[in-house]
């Protein structure tokens, strides 16, 4: 099992490399990553995989709120915190 | 006449030609005897990696049954939304040359989801939800409709490529084969459709937008085709057939040197036709 610094560098590497223009340290945890294009709405798919395998449990997509992937923080929230 | 209305005439008299009732065209078992193969095994996702070379053949033949359940899953999801954008766009003004096909693209793709809802949900008892996410976005005039028949196309002519070699595939439990068969016959006359209103529209539209606007539409549709992939590697599917780290399957899987070739080939008709219509600038990255 992970520990939540773990998760978030978890998180902040894949997000910088998906990205890849920018580095994991130019991103903090609330750093706007969909208003800001840094993911588009394509890779929030590959995302939802990602957080899959991090939580070990499958997302319902269409039962997520607005909001859940504006960010590291609001992603370890609603996907981690039990 | 223009060229593009006489295909859409073409197309239509077609579909009326070719009209199926989907209740009561197949033939439902009651049960299906997993120990039989669903999709081809070449066309099975993991194919070629050292998990395959693995499994025994009862494990291959329930894994290509789940993967067939992914496959008529992700043409379900796809034909949902492909469904809410035709509807919209029916007599919609300045579309009165494509209306009268719309109305065959629409009842057609609806009998597509009952051909492949009644298999998963008979025989698997579920479909596989979707995992695309759509953002609000502002859009140039011309774009939407652009990608959104450009997506179309995309999703479509992929499609075909495993529906035609399963339709031949006289290994698969003869359902299967059947609605293979059944959707590639209908998306025959989708494809030419969707191949025409792409570059029209794209001809129409583009050269209004701006260069940045044009890199977007190409950035969003490169993304879109590697995306549109990912969804054949499903994590679900291995949990569904028994296999151990389903998550790290799917990227060892997607990532290897086989899959890239394959998905090149399988691609290979549809990326070429939008590098010869201008519509890509380069090879996508799949």
């Amino acid at each position: 099992m992970k520990t939540e610094t773990e998760i978030r560098e978890a998180l902040r590497s894949w997000i910088a490399n998906t990205n890849g223009k920018v580095q994991p340290e130019q991103l903090s945890d609330e750093t706007p990553i969909i208003e800001q294009r840094i993911i588009t709405s394509l890779q929030v798919m590959d995302l939802i995989f990602f957080i899959e395998k991090l939580s070990d449990r499958s997302i319902d997509v269409e039962s997520l709120k607005v909001g859940v992937f504006r960010n590291i923080n609001a992603i370890y929230d609603n996907f981690f915190q039990d | 006449m223009t060229d593009f209305t006489k295909t859409v005439r073409k197309l239509c008299d077609a579909s009326v030609k070719d009209y199926v009732n989907p209740y009561s065209y197949l033939d439902w078992p009651e049960s299906m005897d997993l120990e039989q193969w669903f999709t081809s095994p070449e066309l099975i996702s993991l194919y070629g990696t050292d998990t395959f070379e693995g499994l025994t053949e009862a494990q291959r033949k329930k894994l290509s049954f789940f993967e067939a359940v992914n496959f008529f899953s992700l043409n379900i999801n796809g034909e949902r939304a492909l469904v809410q954008g035709l509807a919209e766009r029916l007599y919609r003004k300045g579309n009165d040359a494509i209306t009268s096909y719309l109305h065959h693209f629409l009842d057609e793709e609806n009998k597509h989801m009952v051909y492949f809802g009644g298999f998963c949900t008979k025989y698997a008892g579920k479909t596989y939800p979707d995992k695309k996410v759509v953002f609000p976005q502002e859009y140039e005039p011309g774009e939407r409709d652009f990608l959104f028949f450009a997506k179309v196309l995309v999703f479509e002519e992929i499609v075909d490529v495993y529906n035609v070699a399963m339709s031949r595939d006289e290994r698969l439990v003869p359902l299967a084969r059947k609605i293979n068969l059944l959707h590639h016959r209908d998306e025959a006359r989708h494809l030419v459709f969707g191949r025409q209103i792409v570059k029209d529209l794209f001809s129409v539209y583009a050269p209004q937008w701006s260069d940045e606007i044009k890199q977007r539409v190409r950035d969003y549709l490169k993304t879109y085709l590697a995306v549109a992939w990912k969804e054949y590697y499903n994590p679900e599917v291995y949990r569904d057939s028994g296999l151990a780290e389903p998550y790290e399957i799917h990227e060892t899987a997607f990532q290897s040197a086989r899959a890239r070739e394959h998905r090149k080939r399988v691609s290979k008709g549809c990326v070429t036709y939008l590098l010869e219509n201008n519509i890509l600038d380069e090879e996508p990255v799949l």
